[in-house]
């Protein structure tokens, strides 16, 4: 067994113990909602943390993967607005326990050929950073663009630091710098570009954007898929 | 359980000392929820959980009763999964992928949808505890509606549920399409939804490139997947395009395709069987063994794709692969409903050119003893059981279990499968009655020599007792004797010499009874027979008798809806 194998399989085996937990207290939660206990907004931070935890390992698994040439991508055609939706729902739980709100602008006819696991994982880690920033909105918008479709996650939070702040369009070499795949704000973005880069169609390759300002004068996350 | 205390007793402190401190918050949720309640009701819905540990299973009921579910029932193992579902249609399944020991929740989605205990309509969640790409493995022409990762929220569930049901609501109708056989029906469903572009959409254009390959519409599955695939590089429209292509006879292209899907990510498994089948198309025999080889390296408890190695290794003579892989079907097939007499049979076949011969004909007793009441199982091991005992030069024993065969034969005539029937003809070439199995063969030949299935099986027969060079020409000389056979009564027909044609075809469906052109044809004339010069009900009679014999042959057969209005005309109501 050589060490990549024991790494892959107790990854799996926190994943596990992870799901155990957060089911665990999962249940605490509603009983504690149940007899009317406040402490359940507490528990939904260990929450927060345990679903941190779960995507960190998702996204190490996916960029090993990716690293050895092994993941396997799944294209499918999905409605944004379902995806979106599913996205929230996902989320908006632990947001609103923060008291952030979260708004949707979606076409509803709109549709995208895309890997939905691979999309669920950059959301999730753009999400849990806006958690952590947003002071209290957080949307999530899509639409065609150029011939892409571009999926965007905006806040009103601080921003990006502007280390951070880039197009790939305009820095294509941005992505080779090691110094920026550290932090787990970097390693997010990191991941980010590995799965927009996974998705070609015909000539055009997917790719990202960090810029600050926007609707609600925070930080823009902007992927855009071919 | 322990550890319950300490954490039971650290909220009750907690709730001591927090609630009205928190009260405002409580109450936004308590609004929150409400407003996702008014979609659809799951009070009316019946719903399966299939867990093996008891506090998932508890966790999963609790969830479901949290959101208003009333009907809730629960399964331990695959096993009472299947049995609860032939009692009772659920609306919903929760099947967790690992289930111990037994069923796998792959083989429980895989049965469920065999036996029709669930349709299209029917949302059927794996929940699973590991990473969702990897469960694609071996599953890939059985996928769940949908996949929930461990760990997940209940509202998650609920969500999950909600939006699967009204999403699925829109395949109701077409569900009863497709039980009814009314496959044109279904299409014309699907496309109406189609150009709603509903959220579904891609499981509809899914299922209407499904249909259309069902029905043999290859040309038309080929334009709508190229339509698709315009949009995106979606994986099943690739599979599906390349399937088309199979079936138009365009191998290269197809071999091009499949080898590119399995490029892009080499967990789609079908992509494997597909190439394999297309190799063998193309007379590389070897390249698709090892094709399959790496596909069951990947997923090795799928027993179709065992079995199928298992032939093309046998047929390579290839021994030891084919043990490994009969073997594999047989160990994993235990408990699935795709298992067969015929991976006993192949195994102790593939034992005998291992010089193994006990071996084999202890598997045989095995199976007899896993197959107690099926004819059809007991044939084929007493045809196989000859088959071992000419192998080991024991003449008398294998003319005896011969003679058994030929009688449970002859007591389910009929009703067996050409693959049984043509292994019957191999052993009596191999016994020195010539006559009698090339006679079977024939007749094979002729009812089935457009089912490319069954002509490869013959070539391997003929492979097998050493006469490789003559089979091809028997083949061609038996497919076109019942061609000039066919054309003979056409060309009466069209002379106008109707009567006669009439009197020829039912000849020649005694003949080759299993041939659903002749049978076809025979309706046919009977039919143009009436419309001339009246209905009468002897010949209603018969032309019924021969277009129910083409429903049985083959269901999709392109001429049978126009026959069929044909009838009607004639027999209204």
């Amino acid at each position: 067994m050589n060490f990549s194998d024991i790494l892959a399989s107790t990854l799996h085996d926190t994943k596990n113990s992870l799901g155990i937990l957060f089911n665990n207290l999962e249940d605490i939660i509603a009983t504690c909602k149940e007899q009317k206990c406040p402490s359940h907004i507490e528990f939904y931070k260990l929450q927060y943390e345990i679903k941190r935890l779960n995507s960190s390992l998702i996204r190490l698994l996916s960029l090993y993967k990716a690293d050895k040439s092994q993941l396997a991508i799944n294209i499918d055609y999905h409605s944004i607005s379902e995806f979106l939706d599913d996205v929230t729902t996902q989320h908006e739980i632990l947001l609103d326990s923060r008291g952030i709100e979260m708004e949707t602008q979606c076409d509803e006819e709109l549709f995208w050929a895309f890997d939905r696991n691979l999309l669920t994982g950059v959301f999730d880690n753009v999400i849990n950073n806006s958690f952590r920033y947003a002071k209290q909105k957080v949307r999530l918008s899509a639409f065609k663009e150029n011939g892409y479709l571009v999926l965007r996650i905006e806040d009103d939070g601080v921003g990006y630091p502007s280390s951070m702040v880039f197009n790939e369009r305009q820095h294509p070499d941005f992505k080779k710098e090691t110094s920026f795949a550290t932090g787990s704000t970097g390693l997010g973005i990191y991941f980010s570009l590995m799965v927009a880069s996974q998705h070609k169609n015909r000539e055009k390759c997917g790719f990202i954007s960090i810029i600050n300002g926007g609707k609600y004068g925070g930080g823009v996350f902007s992927i855009f898929l071919p | 359980m322990q550890r319950d205390f300490p954490f039971r007793n650290y909220f009750l402190f907690l709730f001591k000392y927090f609630t009205i401190l928190y009260n405002d918050k409580l109450m936004r949720f308590s609004l929150k929820k409400a407003e996702t309640k008014n979609d659809i009701s799951l009070k009316s819905k019946k719903v399966l959980v299939i867990e093996d540990f008891f506090n998932f299973r508890l966790t999963m009921k609790n969830m479901l009763r949290s959101f208003g579910v009333l009907y809730i029932d629960d399964a331990t193992d695959g096993e009472e999964a299947i049995h609860k579902m032939t009692i009772r249609r659920f609306d919903v399944v929760l099947c967790d992928y690992n289930l111990g020991q037994g069923k796998s929740g792959q083989q429980v989605l895989e049965e469920a949808r065999y036996r029709n205990y669930i349709n299209y309509s029917t949302v059927f969640i794996m929940v699973t505890a590991e990473n969702t790409l990897e469960m694609i493995m071996g599953a890939a022409e059985h996928q769940p509606d949908d996949y929930l990762m461990k760990p997940f929220a209940k509202e998650v569930l609920e969500k999950k549920i909600r939006s699967l049901i009204q999403k699925k609501e829109n395949f109701k109708e077409i569900d009863k399409a497709i039980a009814e056989n009314s496959y044109a029906l279904a299409i014309n469903l699907c496309d109406d939804l189609i150009a709603k572009s509903p959220r579904n959409l891609s499981e509809l254009l899914k299922l209407k490139g499904e249909l259309l390959l069902k029905i043999g519409n290859y040309q038309e599955a080929y334009d709508f997947y190229e339509k698709v695939l315009l949009m995106g590089n979606v994986g099943w429209a690739e599979l599906g395009r390349g399937k088309a292509d199979l079936m138009l006879g365009n191998y290269l292209q197809a071999k091009v395709i499949f080898e590119g899907i399995l490029a892009k990510n080499d967990k789609i498994m079908a992509a494997y069987d597909y190439l394999a089948q297309t190799l063998a198309k193309l007379e590389k025999h070897k390249e698709a063994q090892q094709v399959l080889m790496k596909a069951t390296n990947i997923s090795p408890r799928a027993i179709m794709r065992q079995k199928a190695l298992g032939n093309l290794a046998y047929r390579n003579d290839d021994f030891s692969v084919a043990e490994n892989s009969f073997k594999k079907a047989v160990e994993h097939g235990k408990y699935s409903c795709m298992r067969s007499p015929s991976d006993y049979t192949s195994l102790a076949k593939t034992l005998v050119h291992l010089d193994a011969s006990e071996e084999s004909l202890d598997v045989l007793n095995v199976a007899l003893k896993e197959f107690p009441d099926s004819d059809e199982a007991k044939l084929h091991v007493s045809v196989t059981e000859s088959y071992v005992y000419k192998k080991m030069n024991r003449e008398e024993d294998a003319r005896k279990a011969m003679a058994e065969a030929n009688t449970i034969a002859e007591s389910i005539a009929g009703g067996i499968p050409p693959e049984v029937e043509l292994e019957l003809a191999k052993t009596y070439i191999m016994m020195g009655e010539e006559e009698k199995g090339t006679k079977i063969i024939k007749r094979i030949v002729q009812c089935n020599y457009d089912r490319e299935e069954t002509i490869d099986i013959v070539k391997t027969v003929f492979k097998e007792v050493g006469r490789e060079d003559n089979g091809q020409q028997f083949i061609d000389r038996a497919k076109d004797e019942i061609i000039a056979l066919n054309n003979e009564g056409v060309a009466l027909t069209q002379e106008g010499r109707i009567e006669e044609a009439i009197d020829y075809f039912e000849k020649a469906a005694l003949h080759v009874p299993e041939n659903k052109i002749i049978n076809a044809n025979a309706a046919q004339v009977l039919m143009l027979y009436m419309k001339e010069y009246g209905v009468n009900e002897e010949k209603i009679a018969k032309t019924k008798m021969y277009l129910d014999m083409v429903k049985k042959i083959d269901d999709h057969y392109k001429d049978l809806p126009m026959l069929q209005a044909m009838y009607n005309e004639l027999v209204p109501g």
